[in-house]
């Protein structure tokens, strides 16, 4: 034991040297061992979640809400969703019916319409110190201006004493200059035909990168991970996981229980079906 | 056309309110008259009404009869703060003869008293001494209008002394206000003012010295009458909603800044805090003028609110935080910018979540089971847009679709999930409501997006392309029948 806890004391002086989260012996947050751990990551992080074009708006909600539904629970009950209210017709606004048939509960998830980007940081900043917020999470349709690394900066060390996540969706192939602990690329990918129906699209499928990480390396190197993964209402499921160095014998469908604080999921014949 | 008012000089020369234009104009040849600008006069009555609540919170203007306004200030239970009624009417009276007015004021029990003497004979009436004080002032000192006083007059009762024993009974059926306007001016009967300023239940105040300018000193001094305010509301019990400030200027113009909280709240730190970001969003707004005087805080819209004792086994819910997070933002960022969506029981996409702003929205309700057995998309675009498609005849799903200039190429869809009018909306078919006045940025146009469909029904489907990307597309209308039929995109999925 004694080199372990030795170990675990630097990890913690580390840790409030570089203003990050706690790392290191934690597995009630990482449940998922293996690739599908990376998609519920601890809270009080800063996330960019990319898309390449507004037109995959649905797509890069869908993410965010997903990395965010494990967070709520508890005193933290409250999601924001943050957007300028000159982008609404652009990216769509996100709709409660939707919500809840993506498996989380509309009521808690508040709107936030704003007028500056000004506004919109100061709202992040203020809801991010919020106990009861779980993550905010703000949406871009175009690269915003004043949204450079010092702004990110702040936003994340904020994040990062506050416990809440907070996660930026921007759109476009350029990356600008931030201090995120975690920079996802979302892509869609052909879904799996419903059994039932076979011209019909199935669940939500994800082809997600993590590109960028600077929570250090958990299990191997985890930049550069690709995941196809589908979304069911007990969380993320495995599709396929694309990785060089794997070989296609080991992409076998794996599963992962469901998250521990997930809220609202109509618990039932998901999970039968998900093989 | 008649004189409204006249100035001092013209009255010497015999003029008076009332008189025709081509009387008086005959009486002085060179009489230089002013068109009277009644509304500009109402707004500036306003304003000082305004700032005379510094003097008395129930300040009210008469607008009745005069042709300037007059000012009632019920001075109950205040004059000590002015060492006495003499020196009370001598203080409001001198600081608006020094900004170069001409006014007269008198103290009575009764509005109609004070006015008769305000406008015959300026002084202070004692108490219960009504009777004998307007005896021998003229009959307009009752505030009747012009026919009537000139009636009276003719009939020889010239004061009002004159009709202290006259048979009520007939002058009632003879004129209209004079006997009413006696009682109330004698004080049997009760005139009551509407006071121009929310009346606040509990407030704290505080007068400077020098007058004041910067925002932030405005800011400081809210900051310390809230801890006083809420030491009132502490000992009462109560909790506020609502929250005025009161700045009064040098000038005689009053600004009003509100804040409203989303419960019930006490708690000093909060209000600064709240004051604090409506400051900030003021900009223009803010003008101290010549500087501040007077600064007053005011409780609005209480309520009980229990002290609570925070128990040792109690794991915070959070909710108040979040009540105070909805406080900052709002007091911020406006009403409108938080907004909580509402589940509404129909069968309209665009219909069925409606965005309220969160400080006004009904206490959450559990969902009900289930939710809707279709799926819906994630994202709804506010306005459904036109897009070009490419499809089987009659209901055959989307093949091809241009969207926003691009082309895509669907390979799979479910549908059609058609959705009807709803023929209890007014017996009207599939229409929507029109936003077209509506601002963009305003709820409005969030909750009933515009677009202006026939009356026809509508075919979901939920649409992949080849890439993966998933659209919700209807068609409105059907193959065959009157119009051709219409495309549009109206969400997306993830």
């Amino acid at each position: 034991m004694q080199p372990l806890s030795t170990l675990e004391a630097l990890r913690q002086s580390i840790t409030t040297i570089e203003n990050r989260p706690a790392l290191g012996p934690k597995p009630a947050q990482h449940q998922g061992q293996g690739p599908l751990g990376l998609l519920s990551p601890p809270a009080g992080l800063l996330h960019d979640i990319y898309a390449s074009h507004p037109r995959e708006s649905g797509l890069a909600l869908g993410l965010a809400f997903g990395l965010v539904r494990p967070l709520v629970g508890g005193a933290r009950h409250a999601v924001l969703h943050l957007h300028l209210a000159a982008d609404g017709q652009e990216i769509g606004l996100p709709y409660a019916p939707g919500l809840s048939s993506f498996g989380l509960d509309p009521s808690r998830v508040i709107f936030g319409r704003l007028s500056s980007l000004s506004d919109l940081l100061w709202a992040m900043e203020e809801a991010l110190g919020c106990r009861a917020v779980a993550a905010v999470i703000a949406d871009l349709a175009t690269p915003p201006k004043g949204l450079d690394f010092t702004a990110s900066r702040r936003l994340s060390m904020r994040a990062a004493s506050s416990g809440a996540s907070a996660l930026i969706i921007r759109y476009g192939q350029d990356r600008a200059m931030s201090a995120a602990h975690l920079r996802w690329a979302v892509s869609p990918a052909l879904t799996q035909p419903q059994a039932f129906d076979a011209r019909a699209p199935g669940r939500p499928r994800f082809l997600i990168e993590l590109e960028r990480s600077r929570l250090g390396q958990l299990d191997g190197r985890v930049e550069g991970t690709r995941l196809l993964v589908d979304w069911t209402h007990h969380g993320f499921i495995c599709a396929e996981t694309v990785t060089p160095d794997r070989s296609p014998a080991d992409r076998d469908p794996q599963r992962v229980a469901p998250p521990s604080g997930s809220v609202s999921a109509p618990l039932g014949h998901g999970l039968s079906q998900t093989g | 056309m008649r004189l409204a008012a006249v100035d001092l000089k013209s009255t010497r020369l015999g003029l008076a309110p009332g008189q025709s234009v081509p009387d008086a104009r005959a009486q002085v040849p060179d009489l230089e008259l002013r068109e009277i600008d009644r509304p500009w006069l109402a707004r500036v009555f306003a304003d000082f009404a305004d700032w005379h609540s510094n003097a008395s919170p129930l300040v009210t203007v008469l607008e009745d009869s005069a042709a300037y306004g007059d000012l009632v200030l019920d001075i109950a239970g205040v004059t000590h703060l002015f060492g006495g009624e003499a020196r009370m009417l001598d203080t409001l009276l001198l600081r608006l003869r020094r900004l170069g007015f001409t006014v007269t004021g008198a103290i009575a029990d009764t509005v109609g008293a004070a006015w008769a003497l305000a406008h015959f004979a300026p002084g202070i009436l004692p108490s219960g001494e009504e009777e004998g004080g307007l005896a021998n002032l003229p009959v307009a000192a009752l505030r009747l209008p012009e026919p009537e006083a000139a009636q009276l007059a003719r009939m020889g009762l010239k004061t009002i002394g004159s009709l202290y024993g006259r048979d009520r009974k007939g002058m009632e059926a003879r004129f209209g206000t004079v006997v009413t306007r006696l009682d109330q001016a004698l004080g049997r009967l009760a005139e009551r003012i509407t006071p121009r300023l929310p009346e606040g239940e509990l407030s704290a105040e505080r007068r400077f010295a020098e007058p004041i300018g910067y925002i932030d000193d405005v800011i400081t001094t809210a900051r310390d009458l809230a801890v006083g305010l809420s030491h009132h509301l502490a000992d009462e019990g109560l909790g506020a909603q609502t929250f005025h400030l009161f700045l009064y200027r040098v000038d005689h113009k009053v600004m009003t800044l509100s804040v409203h909280a989303a419960r019930a709240t006490r708690d000093p730190g909060h209000i600064a805090q709240l004051f604090a970001h409506r400051a900030e969003r003021l900009e223009g707004e803010y003008d101290p003028g010549f500087g501040i005087d007077m600064i007053r805080l005011v409780a609005a819209v209480t309520s009980p609110l229990e002290s609570r004792q925070i128990t040792a086994f109690e794991a915070p819910d959070g909710t108040d935080d979040l009540a105070r997070l909805y406080d900052r933002m709002t007091s911020r960022l406006g009403r409108e910018a938080l907004l909580t969506s509402v589940p509404v029981d129909t069968h309209m996409p665009e219909r069925a979540a409606r965005l309220v702003p969160i400080l006004e929205a009904p206490s959450a309700k559990p969902d009900k089971a289930g939710g809707p057995a279709a799926e819906r998309p994630l994202r709804l675009l506010p306005r459904p847009e036109e897009v070009e498609i490419i499809a089987e005849v009659p209901d055959g799903p989307p093949i091809r679709m241009i969207w926003r200039r691009v082309a895509y190429r669907i390979v799979r869809a479910s549908g059609p999930e058609r959705i009807e009018a709803e023929w209890w909306r007014s017996g009207k078919t599939l229409g929507l409501l029109l936003p077209a006045t509506a601002a963009p940025n305003s709820v409005a146009a969030m909750a009933d997006p515009g677009f202006t469909p026939e009356d026809v029904l509508r075919d979901y489907y939920n649409a992949e392309d080849d890439g993966g990307r998933r659209f919700w597309i209807f068609r409105e209308g059907l193959y065959g029948s009157m119009a051709e039929p219409r495309w549009f995109l109206h969400g997306l999925f993830p």
